[in-house]
C-alpha cells in the first residue's frame, strides 16, 4: 500500500522537477514559462473543440500504452508498438478500400485485419523471445523500422491513390469508426481505449491467467516453480500486446485518417510506451498519463501561434520527464532492498 | 566493564504494530553477545535500528558511552558499527576485492587503484583469518565464502562492533565452526560481536552474554554461562520443547516415489548427481543427509521438474515422470519446498494471499471460470495463517514485511495443503525458531501419517534424526549409505558424509 503511494508520489515529484527544468529551458529562449503553461492549458482544454482535440490525440497513446502495459506486467518489453500500429493501420485501410461490404461487418473485418497485422508483426520477436530468450527489446525496436518502411513501400508502389501524394485511396464509409460529436473527429476509438484499460486491469487483478502472468513478471523463478509455462505465456503475452498495438493502428486509420499515408502516426507507439512506464504498468494509471501526453501534444499546436516558443519545446519537456522519472525509479530501487523478485518493469 | 552499546527504551512501530517495545540492551565491549527469540520477535528490526536503517519511534542509542543519533547506515558506520545482513548484497560480476571496496573505492589519479584494493583485501583476509582470493569473481562462489566477503566489507569500513543477522542459517556445520573461530578472533582483538541465531547449541558454545526477545520485548539479558539450553527455550517460547525423535507407528505402504540411476549437472555444468537410486514409500519419511553442496538441492530440483536429468528414471506411483515439466509434476501430486525460499519460494512483493494462490490459481474453488474467488482465497489464507502460526498483520501483508521464519511458513503452508501424495522438502526449518520448528516437524509427521511419501533434505542431522524413518547420506552426487532413523550412529553418518564408507558395501541403495 505505502509502496504504491511512494511510487505515485515519487513519480509526481519527478514530473514536477522536469517541468521546472522545462521552465528554465523556456527562459533561455526569452519566453515566460507562465505564458507557455497558460497557452498549453488553453490549447489543450480551452474549448469543447480543443478538449475533443486533446482526447483525439490521447486515444492512440492510450491504446498503445495498454499494449505496453500488457507486456510490462509480464516482465517483457514490447517496444515495437509503433511498428505494430503502422502494420495495423495499413491493413485495416487495405480492407477498408479494397472491399465494399455492409457497414458493421466491414468495420469489424477491417478492425480484425488490424489486430491480426499487429499479432503477425510481433510473432517473430515473440517466438524468438519465448523459445531462445532473444532480447525482445532489440528485436521489437528493429521491427519498427521495417514496418514503417514496408508500409510506406506498399503505399507508394502498390496502392497509391491515382493523382495523389504518397497515400492510399480513402476507405469506404462503411468501414468508418463512428464519430462521437459533430464538431470533432473524436471517435469511438476513445471508448475502445477506455474499455481496454478496464478489461486489462480486470484481467491482471482478478483472473487466474492474469495472476499467473503478473507473477511471471514479478519473479519468473517463482512462477516456473509454481508450474507456470513460461515459454507459452511469454509468447501469448507478446502476441496479445501486438494485437492491441495493431488495434491502435486500426483505430487511427478507421477513425481519424480514413486512409493510410506516409508518416501515418508520429510517435504514438513510443509515447504509449512512456505513458505505460510512467503509470508503472497500471492500465488505469495509463489513462491519465496518456491524457497528459495527449494534452501536451494538442496544447503545443497553439504554442507557436501565441508565443515565441517553438513546438519542439514540448519534445524537450517530454525528454526531461523521461529522464527525471527513470532517475527517480532507479533511486527508489537502489534504496529499497532489491533482492530476488523485484518487478522487472519497474526499471 | 565498559559498554560498547547501550540501547535505552527503544520502541519501533510499523503502523499500529509494535515490533520493538521499550527494549533496553547493554552490550559489553570485547564480548560476543547473542540475541535470540522467536520468528517475528523483532531481532532484525532492533539491529536495523542500531545500524541506522530504521529510525526508532522512542529511545536512545549510546555507543562507547556517547549518545548518538543514527539517521542512516553511513552514520552507524562512522560510529564503528558494521552489519552483515541475513541476505547478502554482492555483485556477482565483480571480483572479491571490487565487492569489498564497492562504494568506497581506493582511487589514484581519479581511477580505481585495483592493485591497492587487492593488496588491502589480502591483508584484511590474512589479519582476520578469512580466506578468500581477492581476484576471483563472486558469481560462482559458495555461500560460505560470500559471507566471508560480506564480513570483509564490514572490516574494510573500519567496524569495531559487528552485527551478524542469522549468519549460520545458510552455512554448513563445518563453515559455522570456521565462522566462530573468526568471531573469537575478533573479540581477541578487542572488537565486539552481536549475532542472531536460532541454533541454541551455537549460542551456548560461542556467546558470552545472551539476550532473549519475545514479542518485541527484551525478557532476559544474562551471561550465557548462567543458563542452560532448556532455560533459553523456556525464556524464548515460554514452554518446554522436546528435541527427541518423534514417536511413530510404522505406516509405510507401497513405494510411491522411485528414483533409478539418476544423473544431472549443476549450474556450472559439473556433474551434480552421479547415479542416485532410492525409493520412498507412502507414509514414510526418507531423510537426505550430507554436507551442503553434495547434490541434495539438485536432487530436489530434478525430482520437481525444475532441472533436467541427463540419465535415469523417476517414477511416481508406478508412472514415469522423468522429463515432465514442473507443471505436470505438480499436477501429478508432488509438492516442493525449495531450498532457497526468497528466490523460488515466494514473490516478496506480493501479499501472503497471492503467495498462497501459486500453483492452484486454475483450480476450483480457488477460481471459477478463470476468475479468482477472492473471498475464498482470503478465507483460506486466514485459516492457513492460523494453522501454521504465521505472524503477520493479515492476508494482505506483503511477504517481505514478514520476518524470515514466517516467510518459510508461507511456503510450507502452501505446499503442505496442495493435495497430492508426495512432498519434497529442502531445509524445512532453515531460519525457523525452535517453537515453530516443533510445529513444522509435527506438521510433517501428520503428512506422513496421512500416507504421503516424504523426502526431507537437511544439513542439520538432529532434524533428520527427529523426523526420518530412514536416512540416506549423500556425498559427491552419490548415496554413500543408508541408516535406519531409530538406530543412528552419528559417527557412521559423519564418515559417510565425508565420503568414507565405514565397511565394504555397495555404493547405492536399491529401491526399497
Ligand atoms: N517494514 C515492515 N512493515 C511492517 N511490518 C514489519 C516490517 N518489518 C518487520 N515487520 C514486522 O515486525 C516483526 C518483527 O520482524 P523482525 O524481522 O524483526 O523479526 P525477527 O525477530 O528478525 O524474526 P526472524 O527470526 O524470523 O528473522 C514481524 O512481525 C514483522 O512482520
Ligand atoms: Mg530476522
Amino acid at each position: 500500500m505505502s509502496d504504491r503511494f511512494d511510487s505515485f508520489f515519487g513519480q509526481a515529484l519527478a514530473i514536477l522537477f522536469a517541468l521546472g527544468l522545462g521552465a528554465l529551458v523556456i527562459l533561455t529562449v526569452d519566453e515566460s514559462p507562465m505564458r507557455v503553461l497558460v497557452t498549453l492549458l488553453n490549447g489543450a482544454f480551452g474549448s469543447p473543440e480543443r478538449i475533443a482535440g486533446t482526447l483525439l490525440q490521447t486515444t492512440p497513446i492510450l491504446i498503445c500504452g495498454i499494449a505496453a502495459c500488457i507486456s510490462f506486467r509480464a516482465g517483457l518489453f514490447n517496444i515495437g508498438i509503433e511498428g505494430q500500429l503502422f502494420m495495423g493501420g495499413f491493413w485495416a485501410t487495405w480492407v477498408g478500400f479494397s472491399f465494399n461490404l455492409p457497414p458493421a461487418l466491414h468495420l469489424l473485418l477491417a478492425m480484425a485485419a488490424a489486430v491480426f497485422a499487429g499479432m503477425a508483426w510481433i510473432a517473430i520477436p515473440a517466438f524468438f523471445r519465448a523459445r531462445y530468450k532473444t532480447n525482445e527489446v532489440v528485436s521489437t525496436i528493429l521491427a519498427n523500422y521495417v514496418a514503417i518502411l514496408i508500409t510506406s513501400y506498399l503505399t507508394i508502389n502498390w496502392f497509391k491513390r491515382s493523382g495523389g501524394q504518397s497515400e492510399t485511396p480513402p476507405i469506404f464509409e462503411s468501414a468508418y469508426l463512428p464519430e462521437l460529436f459533430s464538431f470533432s473527429r473524436l471517435n469511438w476509438g476513445l471508448i475502445i481505449g477506455l474499455a481496454l484499460a478496464l478489461a486489462v486491469h480486470f484481467f491482471f487483478t482478478r483472473t487466474s491467467r492474469g495472476y499467473a502472468i503478473s507473477e511471471m513478471g514479478a519473479n519468473p523463478k517463482f512462477a516456473e516453480y509454481g508450474g507456470i509455462d513460461i515459454k507459452k505465456q511469454t509468447f501469448l503475452v507478446l502476441i496479445a500486446s501486438g494485437a492491441v498495438g495493431g488495434m491502435a493502428g486500426g483505430v487511427e486509420a478507421l477513425g481519424v485518417h480514413h486512409r493510410f499515408m506516409e508518416g501515418f502516426a508520429p510517435g504514438f507507439g513510443f509515447d504509449g510506451v512512456i505513458a505505460a512506464l510512467l503509470a508503472n504498468g497500471n492500465p488505469i494509471g495509463t489513462i491519465f498519463t496518456a491524457l497528459f501526453f495527449g494534452a501536451l501534444r494538442s496544447g503545443s499546436l497553439l504554442l507557436e501561434v501565441d508565443t515565441t516558443a517553438s513546438r519542439e519545446i514540448i519534445t524537450v519537456i517530454q525528454a526531461l520527464i523521461i529522464l527525471a522519472v527513470s532517475a527517480q525509479i532507479t533511486i527508489r530501487r537502489k534504496a529499497s532492498d532489491s533482492t530476488a523478485g523485484e518487478r522487472r518493469w519497474k526499471f | 566493564m565498559s559498554l560498547a552499546i547501550e540501547l535505552k527504551s527503544i520502541t519501533k512501530r510499523f503502523g499500529s504494530f509494535v515490533a520493538n517495545e521499550d527494549v533496553n540492551l547493554a552490550v559489553e565491549s570485547g564480548k560476543i553477545h547473542a540475541i535470540i527469540g522467536e520468528n517475528g520477535a523483532g531481532k532484525t528490526t532492533l539491529m536495523n535500528v542500531l545500524f541506522g536503517l530504521l529510525q526508532p519511534d522512542e529511545g536512545e542509542i549510546w555507543i562507547d558511552g556517547e549518545k548518538k543519533s543514527l539517521p542512516n547506515p553511513a552514520a552507524a558506520i562512522a560510529a564503528g558499527i558494521g552489519m552483515v545482513h541475513q541476505h547478502f548484497k554482492l555483485v556477482p560480476s565483480l571480483t572479491v576485492a571490487e565487492n569489498v571496496f564497492l562504494g568506497m573505492e581506493i582511487r589514484k589519479g581519479g581511477l580505481i587503484d585495483h592493485a591497492a584494493q587487492i593488496k588491502k583485501t589480502a591483508e584484511l583476509s590474512k589479519q582476520f583469518g578469512l580466506q578468500v582470493d581477492p581476484n576471483e569473481r563472486v558469481g560462482l562462489l559458495s555461500v560460505g565464502i560470500e559471507q566471508r566477503i560480506e564480513i570483509l566489507k564490514v572490516l574494510a569500513r573500519g567496524a569495531r562492533i559487528i552485527i551478524l543477522d542469522e549468519p549460520t542459517a545458510v552455512l554448513t556445520p563445518q563453515e559455522s565452526r570456521e565462522l566462530f573461530q573468526t568471531l573469537r578472533g575478533f573479540v581477541a582483538q578487542g572488537m565486539t560481536v552481536i549475532f542472531i541465531s536460532h541454533h541454541l547449541e551455537e549460542v551456548m558454545e560461542v556467546s558470552d552474554n545472551v539476550s532473549v526477545l519475545r514479542l518485541g520485548k527484551n525478557v532476559a539479558s544474562r551471561p550465557t554461562a548462567e543458563l542452560t539450553k532448556s532455560d533459553l527455550v523456556q525464556l524464548m517460547v515460554g514452554r518446554l520443547v522436546s528435541f527427541d525423535r518423534l514417536p511413530r507407528t510404522p505406516t509405510a505402504g507401497k513405494t510411491m516415489l522411485e528414483v533409478e540411476d539418476l544423473w544431472c549437472r549443476d549450474d556450472r555444468q559439473l556433474q551434480a548427481l552421479r547415479g542416485v537410486s532410492f525409493g520412498v514409500r507412502a507414509g514414510e519419511i526418507v531423510g537426505i543427509a550430507g554436507v551442503a553442496g553434495n547434490g541434495q538441492t539438485e536432487l530436489a530440483e530434478v525430482l520437481s521438474g525444475l532441472r533436467p536429468s541427463s540419465h535415469g528414471a523417476i517414477r511416481l506411483d508406478g508412472r514415469a515422470i522423468t522429463g515432465l515439466t514442473a507443471r505436470d509434476i505438480r499436477a501429478a501430486g508432488v509438492g516442493h519446498v525449495p531450498g532457497d525460499r526468497l528466490v523460488r519460494g515466494v514473490d516478496r512483493n506480493a501479499s501472503i494471499a497471492q503467495n498462497i494462490l501459486m500453483g492452484r490459481q486454475d483450480k476450483s474453488p480457488w477460481s471459477k471460470h478463470g476468475i479468482i474467488d477472492r473471498g475464498y482465497l482470503q478465507e483460506q489464507t486466514q485459516t492457513l495463517i492460523k494453522r501454521f502460526d504465521i505472524r503477520a498483520q493479515g492476508p494482505q501483508s506483503t511477504a517481505k514485511s514478514l520476518s524470515g521464519g514466517n516467510i518459510q511458513k508461507i511456503v510450507l503452508a502452501r505446499e503442505f495443503t496442495g493435495g497430492g501424495n508426495c512432498l519434497l522438502i529442502d531445509q524445512p526449518t532453515r531460519g525457523v525458531d525452535i517453537g515453530a520448528q516443533e510445529q513444522i516437524h509435527g506438521e510433517i509427521m501428520r503428512q506422513r501419517d496421512a500416507g504421503k511419501a516424504i523426502l526431507v533434505i537437511s544439513v542439520q542431522l538432529d532434524e533428520l534424526i527427529r523426523l526420518a524413518d530412514r536416512i540416506l547420506v549423500m556425498f559427491g552426487g552419490t548415496i554413500m549409505g543408508e541408516i535406519s532413523g531409530d538406530r543412528v550412529d552419528e559417527e557412521e553418518i559423519g564418515m559417510l558424509m565425508a565420503g568414507v564408507i565405514p565397511e565394504p558395501r555397495s555404493n547405492t541403495v536399491g529401491a526399497a
